[in-house]
């Protein structure tokens, strides 16, 4: 194993990127790990070299071009893409010495319990799959690591979701941006987010024939706008972008519908319709549905932070509905409570690229502080302006954008499969609800049910799990809990582990 | 103003749940007190083996050491007789298959280990009988050519860690028993004849005190035992032990056996959702409280030692497992006691309060419950439970006074 970085970075987009090269610049030795094959995250995505022609981002960022090149050519950043974290180890004084802990815990000794201290001293192992290797692994020492994972695609569990042709706006604009694909010929977009217009608009650039955009929410009223005015100095351009989307919808005859919802999908083997409902200002349907043909429905209620490696760590979660869900807990440095692990971007509440690289560039600065490095005060003081500046935006399109979950949840009947890994049904969950009235949490649901034990490790299910729990118990979503995550936070085969070993010779 | 039952069972794992419905079928008034969810801890954490062959951890430290703990063989074979006929009882499955279990050797050394076990075993009456490589391999195909011999004894399998505890708290609930989540015991006192048991309710709400009275207090509390006895002024000493176990996606059946392995620690089993787990006693750590005790409310990390040396003991013996995906490892904590042996009986000098852990408490789990019930009515027990009287730890600490 090589000696350790000062920091290793989750996740390359703008909060990663941002904060490797405010931590490099500090003068830190600094190792991005991400999952795609260049910097740039979900939303500065572009197509691979081999298909030629320039660069193309999105029009809303100005400062993504100059972020990207600056962090790629740093020589105090190394990058190693293609490669999934599946775990972060806290490194305990004993652990780092003699190839690990004495396997012979022998009956009568208190092996169980480790006699070191606190776990933050002595830095982390952060475990990584090999791009080269799907049988391999990879593991790195850093003294402080950094989370920027992103978000993903709100998941929102309707009958028929679970065919092929129904996707999540993220998704879909993930194939556009970096193969140019047009994932249908005929779609229907539903929800919630400002994002289902953008990909509504894009998709009708690829040639996509769009049959109707259901927005869930209906015309914000004066009073909404007005609230939202002081948030627009300085996102002029993202707000333009947004009205462009619009006219060019329009103008091309595309229905939009607001205070409309999806009830159901129909088709067999794949999607071939979709009923559409009128809905109330809470979102409840309120009159009877109709049906649109079309090869796809695409859904955008919004996005909710990639926590699984902060869980894992142990990382104290708060919930909030407006941010995402479940986010990190996090002090004004932005260091969670363990410490030595730090969050930038999307976990610690979804807010956009503009506040996750001010986010990415706190980070960065605070960690070299942290690590004895010179930060200029000016230098801090302008990222955390930058935060503030972006969050008056943020926070006015959390407000008027907030998923109304119970609502979405009864979009669910009870053959609706919650958890599409394991197959188990609303019915299933409701069921052992009410034989089971001891029981009052998501995990105890998740360890009964199995509802989140599979592949994709509950990022589908846990909320309509929760708001099951909520909704039976009469709590709040916050106190029916989440899952728990572990080692792997994604999947890999067994072999990978026993590639952790410092030495192939240490294998018993 | 308290509520009364005849019997309280303190905690929520498998052992409690199974007090509760024995108790509510034999008519008592019962509650049970969980101070989390129910299952949350040891028994829906650990891998569910039904073994009952001398486990690696307990012939790895000589001949001594396997003649002591082959003296729990008699809880053993009651076990396996309770858990093949506990899911017609109950009238719900436990997710119970007995298709028998092996205990492998790859070296010379650990096939003499196997032949002295198997004999030990045999003389305490456990069905297990000695196969070479091939008449293992003849068995279990998915077997590697590294394997020498196996112990395999018929009795051997699986319980589903995930629906055992609920089920039975299920048919607790269904006899009239009351089951308590979130529910913690705070002290412990005598009352009349019985016990003033004082609990701390939780919810969003906050916090409410209760006050519940009984005949008999039954401590099924795992690692939590030992809090309780302070609460009694009594050492019931347990060790917490945080142990690692892997899962991997469902893949088609080939293993219908339990597995374990002679000569390090393994235990590979397939469930009937067709996952693979893997475990057999791998350590991790268990965060320490600023007083230098285990701090059981902290979550124990994972070990890149355990990581290396589970899976490269599962891929050993049975390569096929190489390439499955693993979705899971965590780690569950369980209790052992000072000398291996578990505890089971009434608290020394408390009458009417019971206990019952340390030890392979899940497979044994409806065993200590049977007894447990038999001591408190009077009744003998069945077996001989004076080697795990949980006196001889009072005894102990009295004679250090």
């Amino acid at each position: 194993m090589s000696a350790a970085h000062d920091l290793v970075v989750v996740g390359a987009g703008p909060a990663g990127a941002a904060a490797a090269l405010a931590a490099a610049d500090a003068g830190l030795d600094v190792l991005v790990v991400d999952e795609q094959r260049a910097a740039g995250g979900q939303i500065l995505r572009t197509t691979p070299p081999e298909f030629g022609g320039r660069r193309k981002l999105p029009t809303g960022y100005p400062w993504a071009g100059e972020l990207l090149d600056r962090a790629r050519s740093h020589p105090g950043i190394a990058w190693r893409h293609g490669a999934t974290v599946f775990g972060i180890l806290p490194v305990t004084a004993d652990a780092s010495s003699a190839g690990g802990a004495d396997a012979s815990a022998g009956p009568g000794s208190a092996d169980g319990a480790d006699a070191s201290a606190g776990p933050a001293s002595a830095g982390f192992d952060v475990l990584t799959s090999d791009p080269a290797d799907p049988a391999g692994s990879g593991r790195v020492r850093a003294r402080r690591v950094l989370i920027a994972s992103g978000a993903y695609d709100m998941p929102v569990a309707i009958p028929g979701w679970t065919l092929p042709g129904v996707m999540m706006a993220g998704a879909v604009q993930g194939f556009l941006k970096s193969q140019r694909l047009r994932v249908a010929d005929r779609v229907v977009l539903a929800g919630s987010h400002p994002l289902l217009l953008i990909v509504a608009d894009q998709l009708l650039a690829a040639g996509a024939r769009i049959e109707e955009v259901a927005i869930a929410r209906g015309i914000p009223s004066p009073v909404e706008l007005l609230r939202a005015l002081p948030a627009v100095p300085g996102h002029v351009r993202l707000l333009g972008e947004l009205a462009g989307c619009v006219l060019r919808l329009l103008r091309a005859g595309v229905r939009i519908s607001t205070g409309t919802v999806p009830t159901e999908v129909l088709g067999d083997g794949r999607v071939q319709g979709v009923r559409l409902a009128r809905a109330d200002r809470g979102w409840r349907q309120t009159g009877p549905a109709r049906t649109v043909e079309a090869d796809a429905l695409v859904l955008g209620y919004g996005f909710h932070p990639s926590t699984e490696l902060a869980r894992q760590l142990g990382c104290a979660l708060d919930w909030d509905s407006a941010q995402g869900g479940w986010i990190v807990r996090h002090d004004a440095q932005l260091e969670t409570t363990v410490p030595g692990v730090h969050v930038a971007g999307e976990p610690s509440g979804v807010a956009g690229a503009e506040q996750s690289r001010a986010e990415g560039e706190l980070a960065g600065l605070t960690i070299a502080a942290a690590l004895g490095r010179p930060v200029p005060e000016r230098a801090l003081a302008g990222a955390r302006r930058r935060i503030r500046s972006a969050s008056r935006f943020s926070g006015v399109v959390q407000r008027m954008f907030a998923p109304r979950r119970e609502a979405l949840l009864e979009l669910a009947t009870p053959a609706t499969e919650i958890c599409r890994c394991e197959t188990v049904t609303r019915s299933t969950i409701d069921g052992f609800l009410d034989e089971n009235p001891f029981a009052g949490t998501a995990d105890a649901v998740k360890l009964a049910c199995r509802s989140g034990m599979g592949p994709c490790q509950g990022r589908y299910c846990e909320s309509a799990v929760a708001g099951l729990v909520a909704k039976a118990r009469g709590t709040g979503v916050g106190e029916a809990g989440r899952f728990a995550a572990h080692i792997p936070v994604k999947p890999v085969p067994l072999q990978a582990y026993v590639a952790l070993a410092d030495d192939p010779a240490e294998v018993p | 103003m308290s509520e009364r039952y005849d019997s309280i069972v303190v905690g929520g794992g498998l052992l409690g749940a199974a007090l509760a419905w024995m108790l509510a079928r034999e008519g008592a008034r019962v509650a049970l007190l969980e101070r989390d969810q129910l299952n949350q801890h040891a028994s829906g954490q650990n891998a569910g083996s039904l073994h009952f062959q001398l486990e690696y951890r307990m012939v790895e430290h000589g001949w001594e050491s396997a003649r002591t703990a082959a003296e729990a063989m008699p809880l053993h074979l009651e076990a396996a007789r309770e858990w093949a006929a506990l899911g017609d009882e109950l009238g719900e499955s436990l997710g119970v298959a007995q298709q028998g279990g092996f205990m492998l050797a790859e070296t010379a050394e650990q096939v003499e280990v196997l032949r002295r076990k198997t004999a030990l075993e045999q003389e305490w009456g456990l069905d297990v009988r000695l196969l070479d490589g091939d008449e293992a391999r003849r068995l279990a195909p998915y077997l590697s050519d590294s394997v020498l011999a196996a112990a395999f004894c018929p009795l051997e399998g699986k319980a589903d860690t995930r629906i055992a505890g609920p089920a039975l708290a299920r048919g607790a609930l269904r006899l009239g028993a009351e089951v308590r989540t979130r529910t913690e015991v705070v002290d412990l006192v005598p009352a009349g004849s019985g016990w003033a048991v004082h609990a701390v309710e939780r919810s969003e709400a906050g916090e409410r005190r209760l006050r519940l009275e009984a005949d008999t207090v039954m401590l099924a509390a795992g690692v939590w035992t030992t809090r309780l006895g302070q609460l009694l002024d009594v050492s019931l000493p347990t060790i917490p032990l945080a142990l690692m176990m892997s899962v991997s996606a469902p893949t088609a059946p080939f293993v219908p056996h339990l597995v374990q392995h002679a000569g390090t620690k393994l235990s590979l089993k397939q469930t009937g959702n067709g996952t693979v787990l893997i475990g057999g006693g791998w350590p991790a750590r268990l965060p320490l409280a600023a007083d230098g005790t285990p701090d059981l409310d902290s979550r124990p990390t994972l070990l890149q030692s355990s990581l290396v040396g589970n899976a490269a003991a599962a891929i050993g013996v049975v390569p096929r497992t190489a390439s499955l995906p693993i979705v899971r490892s965590w780690v569950g904590t369980t209790t052992v006691t000072p000398d291996q042996l578990p505890l089971v009986g009434q608290v020394p000098g408390r009458p009417g309060v019971f206990v019952a852990t340390g030890g392979s408490a899940f497979t044994l789990g409806p065993s200590f419950a049977r007894s447990l019930i038999a001591l408190a009515d009077g009744r003998p027990p069945g077996i001989d439970l004076h080697p795990y009287d949980p006196a001889r730890f009072e005894r102990l600490s009295h004679a250090r006074r």
